[in-house]
């Protein structure tokens, strides 16, 4: 998915953190915002093998490589999940965060924080994550499912096929009928907005049919025979275990449901379900005592409840979990720390998780603009990295790390390479940038960049006058358009905007290439409202090997496709300017555990999370 | 009759002991105040601090480079450590005079040249803010007062209008205007966000002047120097100005000596919001980023809050003893 407007806001940090009173709900809409772009879960991998957030490692924190990326799947999973050492029962964690889930309809939650509390606490779908401490990495294992799905040998049919013994909180037994509604449900985009679409590209009639809402008519793409679910595709999909772990595909009874209202109240599959929920400012979980462990082989359900606390200020809540007082032990955070915070909890490391979220950042460069490569090659040595990212509040090395492919580390299939030579991902090098100037033919300060910066949020605006900076020593004559918050993701996405740079970027779904290049560089979406192709990147040969690796190749194969494709287009054309790789820090209380990074989502392991001592 | 007062005098005259005119001749009643305003102690020391901080935001160039620190952008690559803190200075290093109050943690920006910026910000704004809205409270208020009958009615209307705003909700929505209008030409965004501010403030403060004023004249201008001014003539350009005007002095001077801490504390909490100016350093902003460093940084917050507050309390007391000066009634 697509994410943060601002450079700088990527952090949902910034929304409670610099402003109190009056920005806040703007400010935290903003943030929430990017969170729903950030959203989308995907990108397993970035595990790290070892160090990062063992406080044994004793060594700083560093940004985990990408390691054990083979795709992360355990089909064969068996449940009971492990009570995990040291783990007490009762008690209650409380979640404190500066922004607000819009909405916790298991069929709209696409955001980061929505999918992470309803996967791993309210809804079970067919498939989910777990944490494997092993490899530090998330793995895809069967959820209802009794397995990751069987696709047929073109992969234009899943087949799932449910558990015994699945049942709601009031209950009613799990059956197959009720999935196969959920999945007619993510069709209903025009009542249930803001949720995945990949149905719609890749399911049976996915443009045509417009949910149980809108038509009478049967859905041909979904069918139920006894305990099993298949899903016919119109084009082959590789990845639809991946997908189907999205809260989407859980079980919703069709009596039950009402699309205005069931994000209010929806039918608990998992260890916990609703007791009261504020939208906007709390929500509070208990236990659900219909949950059966042995039908669930990835969650656990240690603590009594969860009290969710949204809106949150950050300077207060920081100060809260950093005293570390009383309640305050059971407290966590999933915005990642301010740099002020995180060097203070250097003497605690142990209630300091870092790890990798499956984001990119990009300058993408609009290729119907800047037509030269020297140029577009000239913008990657003069982009002022490391200084960009400190004035706009990362924490280098933790919350940002510079990189020099689109697919981001922990993808399955990535392939590292350089585009420029010896660049990095992180070197600024003025003199290249006049050098290649020269090349093409401009003098300095003769070639113009736009670029739009929100005026109300000093962090963009820090940031904003590094750029300028580094851009001016580079020989090119910086123009940053002001923007709002409110207002910066309309003018990015207009395509009369009066700039040549778009600063945004994009989150996997999953980790494989296949929720990346069709999503943001297929020529087809060039001219699309929305802009999802934000450099307007229209290129016949990348094209043709999407469709090639989408309708022809195997899982197995397309993984290292699309990390071929992505060097391809990188070394080929250089649409985009890489500004680095998100990552994830956050804090909590020391009577916590389980708590690690879920680098899926970036957010903590909610799922296996327990109270010590 | 309508001479009573005139008989009084002239009894005085004749009546009393003759009176020694070489003390009381030539004081006008501003200079009695500003003589009761000098012996004040309290209201000179306030003068001085208002000074001080005017001279600083006067030669706020000259200061930075007194100091050897300038207003330019930092380095956060070199200027800053892994945790996007200062590598010279305060917190972590001690003092150095290369950075006295130290560096922005994020930007690199030295903290003592935004300082002395933005007490120029600061002065900038609450002065000329305070300048137009007496101008245009005097005018509205003198008018007003003088006319009768329908202009009297409609102006009154106005005023009422303009007191019936919700000032933080105006300058919340007049911000991402002035943004959106000139987006696309940085240098002029600059000076229309502090014109804006600087508009948003005075039309939100004239009222009460203009108000007050209006009673006042409303009261003047049936008493005999008015009438007699207007039985022989003068023209009303003249009535206003050199008659009324100068027995309106009291209120005038006390309104903007109340009204210059109040724009001063506005600044601030307007950029705190982040509706104030931008691409300046001003008080607001450092307040609003420096909240955030409060336990780990607190020398980055106090600077501009004690800049704020010194000067605001300093501003209000001298306003204070201004009043109480150029009010007859007070007598201490």
């Amino acid at each position: 998915m697509n994410l943060t407007p601002v450079e700088s806001s990527n952090q949902p940090r910034k929304g409670g953190n610099t402003d109190m009173r009056l920005k806040k709900p703007a400010v935290a809409l903003a943030a929430a915002a990017l969170m729903t772009l950030a959203a989308c879960g995907g990108g397993s991998g970035g595990g790290n093998g070892s160090g990062g957030t063992d406080p044994e490692a004793g060594e700083d924190p560093t940004f985990q490589e990408g390691g054990a990326a083979g795709g992360g799947k355990d089909p064969e999973r068996e449940a009971p999940a492990p009570i995990p050492e040291g783990a007490q029962e009762g008690g209650t964690v409380s979640v404190l965060t500066a922004v607000a889930p819009t909405t916790l309809d298991p069929t709209r939650a696409y955001y980061t924080d929505s999918t992470a509390i309803m996967s791993d606490l309210v809804t079970r779908a067919l498939t989910q994550y777990v944490y494997d401490p092993e490899t530090n990495d998330m793995v895809l294992i069967p959820d209802m499912a009794t397995d990751l799905g069987r696709p047929n040998e073109d992969n234009t049919e899943w087949t799932f096929t449910l558990r015994e013994g699945l049942k709601y909180e009031n209950g009613d037994d799990v059956v197959a009928e009720d999935i196969a509604y959920a999945i007619k449900r993510s069709f209903a985009i025009a009542e249930l907005p803001d949720g995945p679409t990949y149905q719609t590209t890749f399911f049976l009639d996915g443009d045509k049919y417009k949910g149980p809402f809108k038509s009478d008519a049967e859905y041909r793409g979904v069918e139920v025979d006894g305990q099993d679910i298949t899903i016919k595709m119109a084009r082959p999909f590789t990845d639809m275990d991946y997908y189907a772990s999205f809260p989407a595909f859980t079980g919703i009874p069709e009596e039950a449901d009402n699309p205005e209202t069931y994000g209010n109240m929806p039918l608990a599959t998992g260890p916990y379900k609703f007791a009261d929920y504020k939208p906007g400012s709390s929500l509070s979980l208990v236990k659900n005592e219909e949950w059966d462990p042995d039908t669930d082989p990835g969650r656990i359900q240690m603590v009594d409840g969860w009290e969710f606390e949204f809106a949150q200020d950050t300077a207060k809540l920081e100060n809260i979990i950093l005293n570390d007082n009383g309640s305050a032990q059971t407290t966590i955070t999933y915005d990642n720390a301010t740099p002020s915070t995180f060097r203070a909890m250097q003497e605690e490391k142990d209630r300091l998780v870092t790890g990798s979220s499956p984001c990119t950042f990009m300058w993408y460069m609009d290729m119907t603009k800047i037509t030269e490569r020297e140029v577009r090659e000239a913008i990657g040595w003069a982009y002022p990295y490391e200084n960009a990212w400190k004035a706009g509040g990362e924490i280098v090395g933790i919350t940002r790390e510079g990189g020099s492919t689109i697919l981001p580390p922990g993808t399955n299939g990535r392939k590292e390479f350089d585009p420029l030579g010896d660049h990095g991902g992180t070197t600024t090098d003025p003199a290249k940038s006049l050098e290649l100037l020269e090349q093409a033919g401009y003098k300095d300060g003769e070639y113009e960049i736009k670029f739009l910066f929100a005026s109300d949020d000093p962090l963009s605006v820090q940031a904003k006058d590094e750029i300028v900076t580094g851009l001016e020593e580079g020989g090119f004559k910086a123009t940053p358009i002001a923007s709002t918050i409110e207002t910066i993701r309309d003018d990015r996405t207009d395509y009369e905007s009066p700039i040549n740079v778009r600063s945004s970027g994009w989150c996997s779904d999953w980790p494989t290439g296949g929720s990346w290049f069709p999503a943001q560089w297929d020529g087809e979406l060039v001219g699309v409202e929305g802009m999802p192709n934000p450099a307007n990147f229209d290129e016949a040969y990348a094209d043709k090997e999407q469709d090639r690796i989408l309708d022809t190749l195997t899982p197995e194969e397309a993984a290292p496709a699309w990390g071929e494709l992505d060097e391809m287009i990188m070394t080929e054309t250089y649409p985009a300017v890489i500004t680095g790789y998100s990552g994830t820090a956050f804090i909590h209380g020391s009577a916590l555990g389980g708590v690690e990074n879920d680098n899926v989502r970036g957010m903590p392991t909610f799922g296996q999370m327990f109270i010590t001592e | 009759m309508g001479i009573g007062s005139t008989e009084t005098v002239a009894d005085h005259a004749t009546d009393g002991p003759p009176v020694t005119s070489q003390d009381v001749a030539g004081r006008s009643p501003t200079k009695i105040a500003l003589d009761r305003l000098r012996q004040d102690k309290i209201a000179m020391a306030c003068l001085a601090i208002v000074i001080f901080f005017a001279l600083i935001a006067i030669f706020a160039p000259l200061l930075t480079s007194l100091f050897g620190v300038a207003l330019e952008q930092g380095d956060p690559g070199d200027d800053l450590d892994a945790f996007n803190f200062p590598v010279i200075g305060p917190p972590d290093n001690g003092f150095t005079w290369d950075a006295p109050l130290g560096l922005e943690p994020e930007t690199g920006n030295d903290l003592l040249a935004d300082w002395f910026y933005g007490a120029r910000t600061s002065l900038l704004v609450a002065t000329i803010a305070a300048v137009i809205a007496t101008f245009v409270g005097i005018v509205v208020g003198l008018v007003a007062g003088f006319s009768r009958g329908a202009m009297d009615k409609v102006i009154t209307f106005v005023i009422d209008v303009f007191l019936s705003l919700p000032f933080i909700l105006v300058a919340l929505s007049v911000a991402p205007i002035i943004v959106q209008r000139f987006s696309a030409q940085p240098a002029l965004l600059e000076s229309a966000q502090l014109f804006a501010l600087i508009a948003v403030l005075s039309l939100f403060t004239w009222m009460t002047l203009a108000r007050l004023i209006r009673g006042e004249v409303l009261s003047l201008r049936e008493r005999e120097f008015v009438q007699a001014a207007r039985v022989i003539g003068v023209p009303t350009r003249s009535i206003l100005f050199k008659e009324l005007l100068p027995n309106l002095i009291a209120p005038i001077v006390v309104s903007i000596s109340l009204g210059l801490p109040a724009f001063v504390a506005a600044e601030a909490g307007l950029s705190y919001l982040g509706i104030g100016v931008v691409g300046r350093p001003s008080w607001g902003q450092t307040v609003n980023s420096g909240v955030e460093y409060f336990n780990s940084y607190p020398l980055y917050l106090y600077a501009p809050v004690i800049g704020i507050t010194v000067l605001v309390i300093a501003l209000n007391l001298l306003g204070d003893a201004v009043r109480d000066a150029f009010d007859p009634n007070t007598r201490r």
